[in-house]
Formats: structure tokens, C-alpha cells, sequence
């Protein structure tokens, strides 16, 4: 089915099966490749995109629903070259390990600090809940969240 | 290709490029571990150039000098010294050009930031290339860099890729995109080994966007334009097959036997023997495994994640009926896979569906196959005896380890010792011990894990030294201390005990539990502290880690190893267990298979660098993860009086715990 998406601020026109995910057409028709494929039950966080505002496993919207919405990668996020706080504050950090799940992860944090811009690391954890990491970066991006929310 | 037995050679390690920029090759592999980094650090201190002109190539089987792989931590270790000889060696080289070039005597130029320099005049590297590249055997010895030189080994450094991860662009193996690429999807038996008796893939051929159904011997695969017209495809392909559970190999293996362990254990006035049990657990990566494969009559191209790129290779060779020089092995950045991807499966599978298909091929497992498919780290029950005498020392020591061999490396004995048997023996001294390692039967596939069997054996010794120190009535870090001589060890548990002001006790259901190793020459002791609520839910609030890796390049980049080391082994030791039934995984998904969340990270994970300098640097990939477990379960006895000798640590099993 054709569909229009308004991914990043720009519209991309579709031509995809129906049903297929937002995740497939991002990762698959729009070669924006850093919204990541984890588990497909939104159980992971890696495919986090922000849509309206909110953080949504991408592989849980079809297309369809999508093209309804203003939707955010994280290659989006950065202004020019100028990253964004959560992603700059990720990088001071070191706040990655393999880095797989760092998009979801900043994409959450994004939308945080979009909706409260100053958090209590009770409100990060909560928000944060559903990214999974198995490195183990779970202090550092905390840390790092906390950092982007009050730039020293 | 370069024969592994010759000797090293510049051009294999460095390239100085047109551009100026430096190249260096090896063929260890990046996988979160930050070795890309490492490697910058000490090219550029040793080249003399700024860390961001240098290019870091690691494991394309087509550049770089043979390799075994990247296993046990010890890639740093190994390589370090390798890499700064080149990149030192190049440098002499660089100025003997430059001399020759300026006319003035090679003692009289130096470097700078990638320019030569003196006698009044200037030279960039670029332009001392022009009659060939720098090649040559690397003498034995090379002048490095003076210390105070190094701009960049020693000091903390993000991520080299850090910015290209954050903001999406970072490629990893899912996200290689080629001309003609095509998605490929695999038809799983029900039990691993299983045989095709008849297929029958008329209807799955003609369903959208499905390009080929491939077949070689057992493997099975669709291959059609995209991800989930190849599902869909796979779910119409009518397999029928002859299963039989697999059952893995057996052995016993003397690791240690010193006379006399059962007269002195019989004669001790204090004796304890007790069993530790840890299930199989899953490296459960959070990027499931991938490959891409294009296959062409003149050779093929593997994108992948490996730790073994020549073995991917000659594996890959071998299944496409190709000569190894026709295959070359490009590595991708990969998910953190900790050991798992030690087998190819992916890349065996995208190889054969890409050859069968004459198109690119994209193969990503799903969630529900990187649970059911992948090798495990296998479950293991240690049982310890030991006495103590009325001195206060431990008497004789008889540790037999249980588990399924840990490895895909054989059953050669000396290997199991290093793999299935790793720190089974345990790092005190002074009695007589008899360790034995027993392979006993499992049909789950188990593989290589992050540090092996260290793990689970640190988990039981560590746990049993505190029972002992709590039967004979001994302090925990004197009773360690007193067992042994090796001042590193002593130095860390020493330091530990001090970060973490071990000796005030926390009030409340609050607790804290010490544990300590020696993971191939790393020195490693933490203290954790826990809160164990009435119902028996246990959480971890702070770690404190002082580990001892030797000399240390990267200080930033062994803190987030550690921290990652010990945050992963909290979530094997509180949270996982793999559940399975004739080799078959039943644990499907995040729901099935919980790990720590944001929310279960503890409040602090306080990691304390203190490097012999004067020791060779030792690996950090493993060694955090290792007295994990011990130390939190060792902190839970503290907490509410209950001793945990199986894990996970869930709650019913506390509660029932303190209630007996």
C-alpha cells in the first residue's frame, strides 16, 4: 500500500505491504538503519522512535498508523552537527558499551526531558524502564541523563 | 595469505595513507570492549599524530595479519605490545626517510603531530611516501615513545565510535545495505541436529515478494525481497524431519591432586562440605545474531559479527566449496555478544542462502530464535569440602566441578582445564587441594560465555570461604588474607574492604558480602551491599570494585568494562535461568527470560583502577563479572542470616531460605 510518512520533519512517500512495521519501512524503505530491531514484542526499547512526543516501539505501530503521526529517529535528534544534550551527555559519559541499544535509550531520554525537562533519577529509571541493555551502561546513562537535564 | 608462523611486519600493522592518515591493522575484534580505542591510543602516542588521523581496521581477512581471535580478555594484552613496536618502528622509519630526504641527520629530527621535524626545516609523513610504502620485518627491540611523550595511553578516552553510535549511524552487521540485497529466513527443525526427511516448499515459492527456497543437506531457507515476506514464506514451507535429542560429550579431568586431602580432611576440627548449583543461562545479546553473504561465481564477501574472523573464514570456505582466498571476512561493529558469537550460525546460513540464491542476503534471527538457537553457558553444581584446623587454617581442600563442557574448543584435556575448568582451582595457598572437573551430559548447546566456567566456580569458592570464615569463627577478609602470599591479591581485598568501609555494618535488612579472584592475571575484589525485604526480594544497592589489571592504558575505558562486567553478572545472579527440555530452549522472549532493568541498576557501581604498573596489562572484558555473584550472596547472609548456595536469588527461594 502507498503511504506518506513524516519521518525527521521531511515526508517520504511508501509503496509497502500492509502491516508492515514502522521499524521495516524505517529500517528497510528509508535506510535509517539506527532505529534497531531487538525483539519485535516491544519488550527491548531498541527500536524506540518518538512519535507525537512519546517513545513507541516502532516495531509494534504498522506503517499505516504511523503515517498518522510526526515521528523522530534518532538520527533526527541532532541539530545539524550539533547533537543533541541527551546524545552529547551519552557521549561525555561513555555512557555505551557495544552501543545497540544507545538509540532507544537516547530516544527515551529525549522524550523525557521533552515532557520534564528536570527529572529526579527515580522519573530517568522509569522512563528508561523499557530500554534493555545487556552491558550493563544502566549507571552511566542514568548519569548521563541527569547531566543533559541540568548542562553544568 | 600471510603464513601465522612468519614474523610480524610493518605493512601488515601500519599503513601511512596519501591523505595522512594512519592506518592500523589487526585482527582483534571490536566488541564493546573498547580495544578500537585502545589501539588508537597507542598508535597515535607512538606515530606521533593526533588520536583522530588514525584509522583502526580490525579483523578484514583481507588486511590484516592472521589471527586465532578475540577470546578471554586478552586482546589488549596481546596485541598492545605488537602494535606499539609498529607503530614506533614507522616512525623510525619516517625519520631515516626524512633525513634522507632534508638532508640532515636522522638524530637531529623529531616528530610532531604527524610532521618531521629540525634543523630548521619540516616534513608531513604524507610526502615521505612517494618512492614506496613503509614495509619491513618489526625488529625484536624498537625505541618507543618516552613516557612523558604518550599524549593519549593512560588518560581516560570515550568511545572512538561514541558519536556515530549516539546519533543512529554507526553500522552494525543488521545494517549493512548492499545493491540487489535480499532477507533471508530459515526453517527451523524441532530439535538442533534433526534431519530432513521430505520438503515440500510448492506453496511457500509462490508467495509475494519470495524469491528462492534454498536447500543444503539440513539447512533450510527462504529468501525473498523482504524480512517478513520471508516469514511468511517459511511458515508455508511444509518440512518434515527425523529428530533425535543430541547429547553432549562426557569426561573427568584431575586438576589438581595433592596427597594426603582426605587423611587431612578426616583429621580437621572444624570440617564443612556443602553443593552449589547455577542453571544455564543465555548471552542473550540484545541485537539477535545476523550476517550478510554475497555469494559470486568469483568468491564471496561475509559481513558479520565474530570474534574469530580467519575461522569464519575457513569455515565459510568450506561450506561454499571455495579456496579461503576467494572468501574474505569483513567484521561489522556487533551487539555485545559475550562469547555467543563464537559460532557462525548466522553467516553459515546468509553464505548457503546467498549462494542458492544468487543475491546478496540479509539473515537476522529473531527474539524467539536467538533464545532457542544459540549456545547457553551451561549449569553447573560444585561441590567443596574442606576443614579447618585449630590454627585457624584451612586443612585440605576436595572441589569437584560439574558442568557441560563450555567451549566448542574439544575435549582435549589441557583445553577443558582453561575453559570448563577455568578458576576451579582456587587462588589461596597453604593446604593440600584435590580439584577435579567432571563433563557430564547435557542436551542444551553450550558454548564459549563470558569468562567460561570462572563464574560459577568463583560463586561456589567464594560463598564456601565465607561459610568456613562464619563455621571457625573468623573474620571474612582475614580469614582470605591469612591463605594467601600473592601480594596483589592481598593489595585488592585490602583496598576494597577500605573503599567500601567494610567493617560498619549497615542497619536495617541491609548487608554486605566481599568476594574476590584472580581472572587470568587480572586481581579483582568487590563488596556488594543488599537489601533483602521480608518476602525475600533482594536488592542490590552498591558495588564497590578494586581491580588490578596490570598496566593500565585506558583507566575510563576498564571503569565501564568493570561497571558492565559486574551489572551483567547482578542480572545472571538475581534474575536468570534458562529453562530447557531435550536440548529444547523454552524461554521465548524478554517476558520468558527477564534481565536487569533501569530500574534494578543499583544506585552506585563504584569502580577503583589501581593498576600494578609495573605488571604487564591483563584483560578487563571478563573479570568484573566474575565475584559478582559470591560477593551479593555473601551480602544476602549478612542481610537476613539466609545462605544461598543455588541461584538465581529470586525471592521465593530466599524467603523459603530464611525461613529454614
Amino acid at each position: 500500500m502507498k503511504l506518506e510518512l513524516a519521518v525527521n520533519g521531511e515526508r517520504h512517500a511508501v509503496d509497502v505491504p500492509p502491516n508492515t512495521t514502522l521499524l521495516s519501512v524505517l529500517r528497510d524503505d528509508l535506510n535509517l538503519t539506527g532505529t534497531r530491531y531487538g525483539c519485535g514484542r516491544g519488550q527491548c526499547g531498541a527500536c524506540y522512535v518518538i512519535a507525537d512526543g512519546r517513545a513507541v516501539a516502532s516495531c509494534l505501530l504498522t506503517a499505516d498508523q504511523a503515517a498518522r503521526m510526526e515521528i523522530t529517529t534518532v538520527e533526527g535528534l541532532a541539530d545539524g552537527a550539533t547533537l543533541h544534550p541527551v546524545q552529547q551527555a551519552f557521549v561525555d559519559e561513555d555512557a555505551m558499551q557495544c552501543g545497540y541499544c544507545t538509540s532507544g535509550m537516547v530516544i527515551s531520554a529525549a522524550a523525557l526531558l521533552r515532557r520534564d525537562p528536570n527529572p529526579d533519577e527515580t522519573s530517568i529509571r522509569d522512563a528508561l524502564a523499557g530500554n534493555l541493555c545487556r552491558c550493563g551502561v544502566y549507571g552511566r546513562a542514568i548519569r548521563a541523563v541527569m547531566k543533559a537535564a541540568s548542562p553544568s | 595469505m600471510w603464513d601465522r608462523r612468519d614474523p610480524e611486519r610493518l605493512e601488515q600493522r601500519i599503513r601511512v595513507e596519501r591523505d595522512g592518515s594512519i592506518t592500523a591493522l589487526s585482527g582483534k575484534i571490536e566488541f564493546g570492549q573498547g580495544i578500537r580505542t585502545a589501539f588508537a591510543q597507542i598508535v597515535a602516542d607512538e606515530l606521533d599524530v593526533p588520536i583522530e588521523r588514525v584509522n583502526v581496521v580490525l579483523g578484514d581477512t583481507d588486511q590484516v595479519p592472521f589471527d586465532f581471535g578475540t577470546f578471554g580478555s586478552h586482546s589488549v594484552a596481546q596485541e598492545t605490545p605488537l602494535l606499539r613496536k609498529a607503530a614506533a618502528f614507522a616512525r623510525h622509519q619516517l625519520i631515516d626517510r626524512a633525513s634522507a630526504k632534508l638532508g640532515v641527520p636522522a638524530e637531529k629530527l623529531d616528530t610532531d603531530a604527524g610532521v618531521v621535524v629540525g634543523g630548521g626545516k619540516r616534513v608531513p609523513y604524507a610526502e615521505l611516501l612517494d618512492s614506496e610504502p613503509l614495509a619491513g620485518t618489526i625488529p625484536d627491540r624498537v625505541a618507543l615513545m618516552p613516557e612523558k611523550r604518550r599524549r593519549y595511553a593512560g588518560r581516560p578516552m570515550p568511545h572512538v565510535e561514541a558519536r556515530a553510535i549516539v546519533t543512529g549511524r554507526a553500522t552494525f552487521v543488521a545494517d549493512v545495505r548492499l545493491p540487489g540485497m535480499a532477507r533471508g529466513a530459515m526453517v527451523r527443525p524441532p530439535l538442533r541436529g534433526a534431519k530432513l526427511r521430505s520438503l515440500d516448499d510448492s506453496a511457500a515459492r509462490t508467495m509475494p515478494g519470495v524469491i528462492a527456497v534454498v536447500r543444503q543437506g539440513d539447512v533450510v531457507g527462504v529468501v525473498a525481497e523482504r524480512d517478513e515476506q520471508a516469514r511468511a514464506a517459511v511458515g508455508a514451507v511444509v518440512a518434515e524431519w527425523h529428530a533425535i535429542p543430541v547429547d553432549g560429550p562426557t569426561a573427568e579431568v584431575p586438576m589438581q591432586s595433592d596427597a594426603d586431602v582426605d587423611a587431612r580432611l578426616r583429621g580437621a576440627s572444624v570440617r564443612l562440605a556443602q553443593t552449589y548449583v547455577l542453571p544455564p543461562i543465555a548471552s542473550a545479546p540484545i541485537g539477535p545474531s545476523a550476517a550478510v553473504a554475497d555469494v559470486r561465481g568469483y568468491g564471496a564477501t561475509m559481513y558479520v559479527g565474530t570474534q574469530r574472523p580467519f575461522g569464519v573464514r575457513e569455515q565459510i570456505a568450506k561450506i561454499l566449496g571455495l579456496p579461503e582466498k576467494k572468501v574474505r571476512v569483513l567484521p561489522q561493529i556487533t551487539s555485545g555478544t559475550y562469547g555467543r558469537n563464537s559460532a557462525a550460525d548466522a553467516a553459515i546460513e546468509a553464505a548457503i542462502l546467498s549462494k542458492g540464491s544468487g543475491r546478496p542476503v540479509l539473515v537476522q534471527w529473531t527474539r524467539e530464535e536467538e533464545f532457542a538457537w544459540s549456545p547457553s553457558r551451561p549449569e553447573a553444581v560444585l561441590e567443596i569440602s574442606a576443614g579447618v584446623a585449630a590454627d585457624g587454617r584451612i586443612a585440605a581442600w576436595r572441589y569437584d566441578e560439574h558442568t557441560n563442557v563450555h567451549t566448542a574448543a574439544g575435549l582435549d584435556p589441557q583445553v577443558l582445564v582453561v575453559t570448563s575448568g577455568r578458576n576451579a582451582v582456587p587462588p589461596y595457598a597453604g593446604f593440600p587441594a584435590k580439584v577435579t572437573l567432571h563433563i557430564e551430559p547435557t542436551r542444551l548447546r553450550t558454548a564459549n560465555f563470558r569468562s567460561l566456567a570462572a563464574a560459577e566456580n568463583v560463586f561456589a569458592i567464594e560463598s564456601f570461604m565465607d561459610e568456613l570464615a562464619a563455621l571457625s569463627q573468623q573474620d571474612p577478609i582475614a580469614f582470605r588474607l591469612r591463605h594467601t602470599d600473592d601480594d596483589r591479591l592481598r593489595r585488592v581485598v585490602e583496598r576494597v574492604a577500605e573503599r567500601s568501609g567494610f567493617g560498619e555494618r549497615p542497619g536495617g535488612r541491609r548487608g554486605r558480602g566481599i568476594a574476590c579472584t584472580v581472572y587470568h592475571g587480572t586481581y579483582v575484589a568487590q563488596v556488594a551491599e543488599v537489601e533483602v525485604s521480608l518476602s525475600g526480594a533482594v536488592r542490590l544497592l552498591k558495588v564497590w570494585c578494586v581491580v588490578d589489571p596490570g598496566q593500565t592504558l585506558n583507566p575510563e575505558g576498564v571503569r565501564n568494562q568493570i561497571e558492565g562486567g559486574i551489572q551483567q553478572s547482578a542480572s545472571w545472579t538475581l534474575k536468570e535461568e534458562l529453562l530447557h527440555r531435550d536440548g529444547r530452549v523454552m524461554n521465548t522472549g524478554w517476558d520468558t527470560y527477564p534481565i536487569a532493568t533501569f530500574r534494578d541498576a543499583p544506585d552506585s557501581i563504584e569502580v577503583f583502577v589501581e593498576g600494578d604498573e609495573a605488571a604487564p596489562p591483563t584483560g578487563v572484558g571478563e573479570p568484573g563479572a566474575v565475584p559478582t555473584a559470591a560477593a551479593i550472596a555473601n551480602a544476602v547472609y549478612a542481610a537476613c542470616g539466609a545462605r544461598m548456595r543455588s541461584v538465581p536469588l529470586t525471592r521465593e527461594r530466599v524467603r523459603k531460605a530464611m525461613a529454614g
